[in-house]
């Protein structure tokens, strides 16, 4: 796949083609009495129709079109990845570790993402964050936040 | 006059203390989030919509269009001062703000923008108020077949307008509508695309959704850029008001601004955006000194910032009349009147006329309390402006994570959101639109059941949406929007199929 477009059209193909078939398994009923994966069978059709004829659109004006390396040239790609993995951990920790441990860490991590701040401040940031977020939305607005097995 | 009995009812609403707190937390944390790059209103509405549940419906839905209005006025001074618009629909008043700022006439463009919000604001409001109600009266007539051809209508004219690709729009309404279907069946009762997932099976939340698209990706793609220094203009701000030869430049733009805007808005897609850069366009046009336009001329600031705002009054016209949401915010609003039980359409000026009447009189002291907010507290709105990214965007992550969290107390959710995060990313990167995606999703469900309704009424015949007048005017529009973009390309073809004849 050379190009945005070419890729993302196939993607988006199979992505039709899945909501299709499986709208078909949830029932597509009749005309009369229409079932449960009408609609979604018809979003679905139309979605192969769309991304397919943007995928063959793509070959015809090759000249308009942007290669993929270009779209994360010069840029800090690593970063991205990195936030992630830590928004992903902090999803499957937060339960078990609670609000406060898990946010602290976050925090620490993240504000050193970009920033070039000394560690001591960093922490300080952090500390400070996490407090006042848990005053602001456990104790003001009493969002339940989650405890962790240390009970706290 | 019956107008002004209503329009009293409801300063007697939004007048309330509870309801003016309300409205001025909502333009508050609007002008904040306007103010700061990289968490526009529809994260920052998504991101307090549940905490608004335990509040008042009415005190509640005053609090989020204050923010929504009040991020338009927010974002020009971010425009003007360091030349990154704070929201897309300040995009244009970094044009001619900035240049203004540079020659030192910051504080009138400041100035200018803040007043010209509030004429039009002013101005929408009071068109609003004229004609919601004859709208919600012939909106009452509708049937299921007309409902389902509008939104049709609504979703094409938004990828039509919406920026980028119309085909990829096309494609993003289209998932949308499945992403929408999500979840249990209402007829049949059976659960599709859950995937096996028991918090699927309540459908997607709209919040986790929304929070992903807009605010996580903007996140991640601020965080892969190079950081450069912001320089922010060391001017004092003195004398903020323009002067009489400023006026005089400005006030016809204002104007113009001001109903362009608010018919722009009406119509789906990027009302704020689109009007703004039409205004700039209608201005400079119209200019006997085209030449100083993006040189700092003042008409330039003041057009589109009149535009934007009465835009995003007009914006609220299909949503309170015929419940059909024009934008990504109005959305989200829609999803708030369905959870506070409050299902907007025709009959929701006579069945909760102190929603109605409260919210549209209570944008109109919003208004007041942003020109309060705005001109004397600058200084404090630049102070802002100077928290480093570094040290913004994990205080950003962190509020749509607890905002995602607090939701069900689940922390799928999160994950929801983080997966909607990562898609609206890769959709930014590969010019995918996210707004018809969300108004997809929210209209997808109304759009099954009208479907399915019609198909009911008419014993299965499809020609049930082509043998009532309405419905056909409605397709008939439709069928032209779709088919304007492919009209060049068949002439285009036609000239290839000639040319090869010849030879």
């Amino acid at each position: 796949m050379r190009n945005t477009d070419q890729s993302s059209g196939l993607f988006w193909l199979v992505v039709g083609i899945g909501i299709a078939i499986s709208s078909l398994k949830y029932g597509f009923g009749t005309l009369h009495e229409p079932g449960p994966g009408f609609i979604t069978f018809f979003a679905g059709a139309i979605l192969i129709i769309l991304s397919l004829s943007l995928f063959l659109s793509s070959f015809r004006d090759q000249k308009t079109q942007v290669s993929l390396q270009t779209l994360w040239a010069g840029l800090e790609t690593g970063k991205i990845l990195y936030v992630i993995v830590l928004l992903v951990a902090y999803t499957f920790l937060l339960k078990s570790l609670g609000f406060l441990i898990s946010t602290f860490f976050l925090l620490f991590l993240l504000f050193r993402v970009k920033g070039t701040y000394r560690l001591k401040s960093i922490f300080l940031m952090s500390l400070l964050v996490t407090v006042g977020s848990y005053i602001i939305f456990e104790i003001w607005l009493k969002a339940q936040l989650p405890k962790g097995v240390l009970g706290f | 006059m019956d107008i002004f009995h209503h329009i009293f009812f409801g300063l007697g609403v939004a007048l309330q203390p509870v309801n003016l707190l309300f409205c001025f937390t909502g333009v508050l944390i609007g002008t904040l989030v306007g103010v700061l790059p990289g968490l526009g209103p529809v994260a920052a509405i998504s991101l307090l919509l549940p905490a608004t549940f335990r509040a008042p419906p009415v005190a509640s839905i005053i609090m989020l269009s204050g923010i929504y209005y009040g991020a338009m006025y927010g974002g020009s001074t971010t425009s003007i001062l360091v030349n990154i618009p704070g929201e897309a629909a300040s995009v244009v008043t970094c044009f001619d703000g900035y240049q203004m700022a540079r020659k030192g006439r910051a504080g009138p463009a400041l100035g200018i923008a803040a007043f010209a919000s509030f004429i039009a604001g002013t101005l929408a409001v009071v068109g609003l108020a004229f004609m919601a109600p004859p709208l919600a009266a012939m909106a009452l007539k509708f049937g299921p077949p007309e409902y389902f051809s509008l939104m049709v209508l609504g979703l094409t004219v938004l990828t039509f307008l919406a920026g980028g690709s119309m085909l990829k729009s096309l494609m993003m309404a289209c998932f949308g509508v499945v992403i929408g279907n999500v979840g249990l069946d209402l007829i049949t009762a059976r659960p599709r695309f859950t995937f096996g997932l028991d918090i699927l099976l309540d459908g997607v939340g709209l919040v986790p959704v929304v929070m992903g698209l807009f605010g996580i990706s903007e996140v991640l793609l601020n965080v892969e850029e190079k950081l450069s220094e912001r320089k922010i203009f060391k001017t004092k701000f003195k004398g903020l008001l323009p002067n009489l030869q400023d006026w005089k430049e400005s006030i016809w733009p204002i104007l113009r601004g001001s109903g362009l805007g608010f018919f722009l808005g009406i119509l789906p897609g990027g009302g704020a955006v689109i009007s703004s850069f039409v205004s700039y366009g209608m201005e400079k046009k119209l200019s006997k000194h085209p030449e100083e336009f993006g040189k700092g001329a003042i008409a330039g600031v003041a057009g589109p910032e009149a535009a934007n705002n009465s835009a995003t009054a007009g914006a609220f016209i299909p949503l309170l009349t015929l419940g059909l949401p024009s934008n990504a915010v109005m959305a989200i609003l829609l999803g708030a009147l369905m959870i506070y039980n409050m299902p907007p359409g025709p009959r929701l000026i006579t069945s909760h006329p102190d929603l109605f009447w409260g919210v549209i009189t209570s944008m109109y002291i919003g208004n007041l309390m942003l020109l309060i907010l705005n001109l004397p507290l600058i200084g404090i709105w630049v102070k802002i402006l100077k928290v480093p990214y570094p040290v913004l965007f994990p205080l950003i992550l962190l509020f749509c994570l607890i905002g995602a969290y607090s939701l069900n107390n689940n922390p799928v959710e999160i994950g929801l959101m983080l997966l909607f995060g990562v898609l609206g990313y890769l959709m930014k990167k590969f010019k995918y639109d996210g707004a018809p995606l969300v108004l997809a999703m929210v209209l997808g469900p109304l759009m099954d059941n009208s479907l399915r309704q019609s198909l009911l009424m008419s014993g299965g015949s499809g020609t049930i949406f082509f043998t009532r007048p309405i419905c056909l005017v409605i397709l008939g529009v439709v069928a032209l929007i779709l088919l304007l973009p492919v009209l060049p390309l068949i002439s285009r073809i036609r000239k290839t199929v000639e040319k090869t004849e010849e030879n």
